[in-house]
């Protein structure tokens, strides 16, 4: 027994050391020098960059991404932060190219409605049926309609006349 | 008991409206009408790029590529570069096609000895060939992989945009009627 506890005491103290080593390191797809001499810009370039979905690889963001696409894009965002654009339209114009699937976070509009407020709904949904079925159990127990009660008094009779005992 | 409950009923009901949206979206797909590889293009309907560029010449004295030129008739705009697979296989449909319309090629992060080469063994099926060596122009257009082909019509709007190598199906049912009915 003792010797039980001592090793799950050990490989509790080494978890965090086992995860370390058994997960891989952080992928990191920018290069030096792509990044701006300015932290406070490269700050900014990043942000954005996790804002924006890589089209080649389509569930990553270009800040993730090792495609070549990826690698453009987020020269063409630095470009633009150069040039004193705001986030905001340099989100508009990549937007303007490669539509709402470029950002990750999609607008909320009438098409993308049903995606946004779908899950609400659905545990909307999922509440009330869980509430009309306690209710329903809570509630009397159901009176029987004047032909199942004739059907259950008619098998309750045949019932009897068979288990009766022959004299 | 004489009318079925409502336990029975309201999963039956999703499972059918389940069921109906992934035979609409199988039956789109198996007919090609929903593509689910390619994403959509913003530019149809709007006006195609107009940034003149650098011309691949082989006298090495052309003037920038301007689309500009080609407007009166449909044209087709195809992103190609020599280090791309998918546009060697689709080279021989493009040669085809260049009997029927024009056809513009953007060579994508290319350079340009190794696109002549290119043009060299796969045939030269362009009008004229602008150069994007650094992706710019193809940013622009929202090109996300080469091969891509567009379809301008004779005002110079994007009408329909392929990602991928063209295919019989793409060149039958969807470009032949754009060129045909004059792009417009």
């Amino acid at each position: 027994m003792t010797v039980i506890t001592a090793v799950i005491r050990g490989l509790v103290m080494l978890f965090p050391t086992i995860m370390m080593v058994s997960m891989p390191p952080a992928a990191r797809a920018i290069t030096a020098e792509e990044m701006l001499a300015d932290p406070a810009l490269e700050t900014r370039a990043r942000t954005l960059s996790k804002q924006l979905r890589c089209l080649v690889c389509q569930n990553q963001s270009i800040d993730d991404s090792d495609a070549d696409l990826a690698r453009d894009l987020r020269r063409e965002v630095r470009t633009q932060i150069l040039t004193g654009a705001d986030d905001q339209t340099i989100l508009i114009q990549l937007r303007a190219k490669y539509g709402d699937y470029v950002l990750l976070n999609p607008p909320v509009d009438r098409a993308t409605l049903a995606l946004w407020f779908a899950p609400v709904a659905f545990i909307a949904l999922g509440g009330l049926l869980v509430l009309a079925a306690r209710r329903q159990k809570q509630a009397a127990p159901a009176i029987l309609d004047p032909e199942d009660r004739e059907r259950v008094d008619r098998l309750m009779r045949q019932r009897r006349q068979k288990g009766r005992p022959k004299r | 008991m004489t009318q079925p409950r409502l336990s029975f009923l309201l999963p039956l009901l999703a499972f059918i409206t389940l069921a109906a949206v992934g035979a609409t979206a199988l039956y789109g797909t198996l007919t090609g009408s929903r593509t689910p590889d390619q994403l959509p293009s913003v530019l149809i309907g709007t006006q195609a790029p107009q940034t003149p560029l650098p011309s691949l010449d082989q006298s090495g004295s052309g003037a920038p590529v301007d689309l500009g030129r080609f407007r009166g008739a449909p044209v087709l705009v195809n992103f190609f570069a020599s280090w791309c697979a998918p546009c060697r296989a689709e080279a021989p449909a493009l040669e085809m096609l260049s009997d029927r319309v024009k056809i513009v090629g953007i060579a994508y992060k290319d350079r340009a000895n190794d696109t002549m080469s290119f043009l060299e063994q796969y045939g030269n099926p362009f009008a004229a060939i602008g150069m994007d060596v650094d992706g710019r122009t193809g940013i622009e257009w929202g090109v996300y992989g080469v091969p891509e082909t567009y379809v301008i019509d004779a005002d110079g709007t994007v009408k329909y945009r392929h990602a991928g190598p063209l295919t019989r199906e793409v060149i039958d049912q969807r470009l032949m009627p754009l060129i045909e009915g004059g792009g417009s």
